[in-house]
């Protein structure tokens, strides 16, 4: 009887230590944890994915987390533009926007789709080293690669943010855990875009210039993505050598073209994506739709084009026979007759025939030869070579068979050239999310000297009985930013809301 | 009793004391959802800026309904500004103020709403204050920032400060709200003299001088001319204007052209240079009279049309000098003479197919056909052209057709005609277009067409209305024109619009109308009976009554044939 006692306890002792090995095993039963992960570089480059698939996000269409990050680069880049009008489903928010009246509420001011992207990055640039002696196959070139790509990101992401923003936070270790949650204020632009460039130099050398196949080359960054971002920056800064020299290093790599002809232009740039021409672009696939069509498209539109684009933009041949047409108007950019957003909508070039709402996945394009080439057309013009700089632009209009129908360049004048440029800008990159920094950037040029580009495009995209205050308001230069949103600044009490928006 | 008892009632009246009186202590328990404040519980929390603001709420016994639930927009002048004030106002502090004074300073911060400076725009606020008269905003920038200006008086330091019973704008200053009438302030101004000896004389003065009890008759807006600006057009004195307008010599008189002078500057309604560029146009007093209004290159510009081809050019208002708030209303400041218009009616040989949005597409307009889809009842593609939306969604497209070799084309005015399908029950059930202006006076109206049966058996009877008002008579698409001579046929309302003389092409006379204000109108094609696709619209014309109905004829490239 004793003994029975005895290895019952000693059963019963040894069942209970089995089970309580599982019962007290706290990590999660359907992911991974930080320790199990960043063990192999198949690991590495899994998280490296997982930063360009941040860049596709659309959100779930619902309460706060109904943005997506192309949403966000079209809103902040065209919204307060000469190059949109609002559709009828457009938000109250949107028409906030479009008549410079933003507050701190406006869902559209919140930046955390771009700080949650950076935080991948910074995950890959502190934890992938890690992995190196872990896995043997894992090699140093391999790693240099990963953590360079996150790099570019992380310095696509600031460059975004600071000309959105002004002054941003600038967070460069990753929150792995709670003792990270820590309030930054904000640092200046100068810092923030200093930053970008040191990350960008560093990541040049150790990127590769292709990796072997088409469609990785234009949706990974590549040596180019970062020599076309610095170009931009570099510009941004008003540093002109530094960026022509950018944009020779993707010239004299004889890697890109412009792609050519009708067709062509609309076709294989817009249509199918991924063109000789593009460098870096947001790739939608049937999977992965782009959040455009609804957006877009008549019966539930929100954005359209704007109406004067025909007669002040690209121009209306009323005199011949067979009338002079620039390609990259009517049936490419946009289409005149209902002003859809033809470059997220259509599926040809005559305007006949538009995308299916499972079509949407037109590719999202950050940086092309042509912008290269007119932002050192830019840049040189900056550097009193506008006879250079005219012949730069030249070679983009040819393509796009444009003609003249109102000014024509004056190639020996840089102030001539500075404002042709902006509008060859204009034309090329049409609904791209680049117009609202290509204007700023030239009126903030020799401490904002160009102010009148943004009163005259705000005379043009402000409704009549706005436009006063709105003029009054882009005087001050804080208005050109947009305000923190007010969820952050209530979170993080460091942060100091742009004085403009009191 | 032993040791252990005495050592264990020890113990538990120890537990006792311990767990219970604790449990005495009055529990907090919190009886308010939100910590958030009202307006009043806000100037509270930041007495250092809003003490004397708050005492004045105090004095004039408006805090308790600010406390209390509500929605309101309370613009709150700081201390500095209310001492500033008071200092101007010659009261020595908040109590040796006089109430009605304050009483009244205190309404014209508060409004019943909830406005943000979102809703803010170049002119008034959408809800009058609380004082009756309305606030003007606006932006000014100065020293590098910019700021709303609140009635040119005031910026605002911070804005949008949300309470628990509406939202706060902190002012740097107090608003004072204007005392005297449109036509007192314009008599204290001698460089408007002329044109306020112009209103005495004409005896608008004491219109512009009441302060109606009832809102919606007291507002006004007047548009002055000053001195210079008469001057300009040779005008030097109020005789000059005198002698030049009035024909009867008794100004009073309605029919006394300076009587008409002085009511076509004056609008019924308080209108801001912000809230008139939102119409094109604006009735005067002058009974038919109209102020037509454009935004060119920023500038507000009065009466500039185009009338047969010729521009007239128009007047500009001066910005700096407009917006001036009255007791009743509003005064602008116009740059140039101007005065009523008399245009004699001209007839409108109106070709439907140049509306803008087909002019703008150069590879289609005069070259091809082009379809107009709308996809959704709430889509509008077409700018001054819309319809009734028909169900079946196929049916709602307006086409440009544009050919001089199909027969539907070959004699149509430009070789261009506007079909469109219109009919019960699935088709589209009106088409409303905006007319070219009309100068007002009493017209026939032409409907131009190509008859066409989209099958043997169709049939498309159609009335017109012009702004709403059915014309008397009705048309039908499938009828050709009888034969017969002009002077045969236009007693029966038929005439021949085209050089040809085949019996498809038809003009229909729809009725008289008479147009009683010189702008844009709006024209309706409403189907009564039967239903087609092919309705072929070619041209609408708008003849005076008396002129020849018939003549001009026109020609396929556009050109008019007068034999």
């Amino acid at each position: 009887m004793k003994h029975l006692i005895k290895y019952t306890i000693l059963l019963l002792i040894v069942l209970s230590s089995v089970s309580c090995k599982k019962w007290l095993d706290l990590k999660p039963q359907d992911g991974i944890v930080r320790e199990n992960f960043w063990q192999t570089k198949e690991q590495v480059s899994a998280a490296v994915t997982g930063i360009y698939s941040s860049l596709l996000y659309t959100g779930t269409n619902t309460g706060s987390d109904k943005l997506s990050m192309a949403e966000l680069f079209f809103l902040w880049g065209e919204a307060r533009t000469d190059m949109v009008s609002t559709g009828f489903r457009a938000s109250a928010d949107e028409l906030d926007i479009v008549n410079l009246n933003i507050l701190p509420t406006n869902s559209f001011c919140n930046w955390r789709l771009l700080y949650q992207t950076i935080n991948y990055c910074n995950t890959v640039i502190e934890l992938a080293p890690g992995v190196l002696t872990k896995d043997n196959t894992f090699t140093q070139d391999q790693l240099n690669t990963a953590v360079s790509e996150a790099l570019t990101i992380r310095a696509l992401m600031y460059f975004y943010l600071t000309r959105t923003f002004g002054e941003v936070p600038l967070k460069l270790d990753a929150t792995i855990s709670d003792e990270n949650l820590t309030a930054i204020p904000k640092s200046s632009a100068d810092t923030i875009l200093n930053q970008i460039v040191a990350d960008l130099k560093k990541a040049e050398p150790n990127l590769p210039a292709t990796y072997g196949n088409i469609a990785m080359d234009k949706g990974r960054v590549t040596r180019f993505t970062v020599n076309a971002l610095l170009a931009d920056v570099y510009l941004w800064m008003d540093k002109y050598t530094e960026s022509v020299a950018e944009c020779d290093k993707v010239i004299n790599s004889n890697r890109f073209g412009l792609v050519g002809g009708q067709n062509e232009l609309f076709n294989s740039l817009f249509y199918q994506g991924n063109s000789t021409e593009s460098i870096f672009e947001l790739q939608f696939d049937a999977q992965k739709l782009n959040p455009f069509y609804s957006m877009f498209v008549s019966n539930t539109r929100r954005w359209g084009a704007a109406p004067q684009l025909m007669e002040e933009v690209y121009g209306v041949d009323a005199v011949n026979t067979v009338p002079l047409v620039d390609l990259r108007g009517d049936g490419c950019s946009f289409r005149s007759s209902d002003l859809g957003i033809w470059k997220y909508l259509g599926a040809n070039n005559f305007g006949t025939s538009s995308r299916s709402s499972d079509q949407s996945f037109a590719h999202w394009i950050i940086y092309r030869y042509a912008d290269i080439l007119l932002m050192k057309a830019e840049a040189i013009n900056q550097l009193d070579k506008p006879m250079e700089a005219s012949r730069l632009v030249k070679v983009i209009r040819e393509r796009a068979n444009a003609w003249d129908f109102d000014v024509t360049m004056d190639s020996t004048s840089k102030i001539g050239m500075e404002e042709y440029i902006l509008q060859e800008r204009q034309r090329e990159f049409a609904f791209e999310g680049k117009r609202w920094y290509d204007v700023l950037r030239n009126a903030k040029r020799n401490n904002y000297q160009g102010l009148n580009y943004l009163l005259k495009m705000a005379a043009i995209s402000v409704p009549s009985n706005r436009q006063q205050a709105a003029f009054n308001k882009l005087r001050d230069k804080n208005s050109h930013y947009l305000p923190i949103y007010l969820y952050e600044v209530q979170t993080n009490k460091l942060l100091v809301q742009n004085p403009f928006y009191k | 009793m032993n040791k252990t008892f005495i050592i264990s009632l020890f113990t538990l009246t120890l537990f006792v004391v311990g767990v219970a009186v604790p449990g005495c202590k009055k529990q907090d328990l919190k009886l308010t959802t939100t910590e958030d404040v009202n307006i009043v519980g806000y100037f509270d929390l930041h007495a250092d800026s809003f003490s004397l603001f708050r005492q004045i709420l105090e004095r004039t016994e408006y805090a308790p309904f600010l406390n209390a639930y509500g929605a309101y927009t309370c613009f709150a002048p700081t201390n500095s500004g209310v001492s500033a004030w008071l200092t101007k106002i010659g009261a020595p502090n908040v109590d040796g103020a006089d109430l009605n004074t304050l009483k009244d300073m205190v309404k014209f911060h508060l409004l019943i709403d909830t406005i943000t400076t979102a809703s803010f725009q170049d002119g008034k606020l959408p809800v009058p204050t609380m004082f009756g008269q309305y606030l003007v905003t606006g932006v000014g920038f100065n020293g590098g920032t910019s700021s709303y200006i609140i009635n040119r008086q005031a910026l605002i330091t911070k804005s949008n400060i949300k309470v628990g019973n509406g939202i706060i704008h902190q002012l740097n200053a107090v608003l004072i709200p204007a005392s005297l009438s449109i036509a007192k302030q314009l008599e204290a101004k001698p460089e408007y003299s002329i044109f306020v000896d112009a209103i005495k004389a004409t005896g608008y003065y004491d219109l512009l001088n009441t302060v109606d009890p009832d809102t919606t008759k007291r507002w006004m807006t007047v548009i002055a001319e000053g001195n210079v600006a008469l001057a300009d057009s040779g005008i030097n004195n109020f005789q000059a204007l005198k002698t030049r307008y009035s024909q009867t010599g008794n100004p009073t008189l309605a029919n006394d052209s300076l009587h008409m002078y002085v009511a076509y500057h004056i609008l019924n309604g308080i209108k801001f240079l912000g809230d008139i560029i939102n119409s094109t146009s604006h009735e005067t007093l002058e009974p038919q009279e109209v102020v037509t209004v454009q935004l060119i290159n920023q500038e507000v510009i009065l009466n500039q049309n185009v009338f047969n081809g010729v521009l007239e050019k128009g007047i500009l208002v001066n910005r700096v000098k407009s917006d001036n708030a009255a007791t009743n209303g509003v005064w602008h400041d116009a740059t140039a003479h101007f005065s009523v218009k008399f245009r004699k009616p001209t007839a409108v040989y109106w070709d439907v197919c140049t509306f803008p949005e087909i002019v703008k597409l150069p590879s289609y307009y005069g070259k091809q056909n082009y379809d107009f889809v709308r996809i959704s009842e709430a889509d509008d593609p077409l700018s001054e052209i819309t319809w009734g939306w028909g169900s079946l969604a196929g049916t709602n497209v307006l086409s440009y057709l544009y050919s001089s070799a199909s027969s539907i084309t070959n004699y149509a005015c430009n070789n261009d005609i506007m079909k469109f399908p219109l009919g019960l029950p699935a088709r589209p059930t009106y088409l409303e277009f905006t007319t070219p202006p009309v100068i007002k006076g009493k017209y026939k109206i032409w409907m131009c067409y190509r008859q066409q049966k989209q099958s043997s058996s169709s049939n498309n009877l159609c009335s017109v209305s012009i702004n709403g008002d059915l014309l008397s008579r009705t048309f039908n698409f499938t009828d050709t024109r009888p034969a017969g001579t002009d002077t045969e046929l236009e007693p029966i309302g038929w005439k021949r619009y085209t050089e040809n003389t085949g019996s498809v092409w038809a003009s229909r006379l729809v009725g008289t109308y008479e147009f009683k204000t010189t702008q844009r109108h709006k024209l309706r094609i409403t189907n009564l009976v039967g239903t087609q696709n092919n309705n072929n619209l070619d041209m609408i014309h708008i003849i005076p009554v008396d002129e020849d109905q018939v003549l001009p004829r026109f020609l396929p490239d556009g050109s008019k044939l007068y034999q």
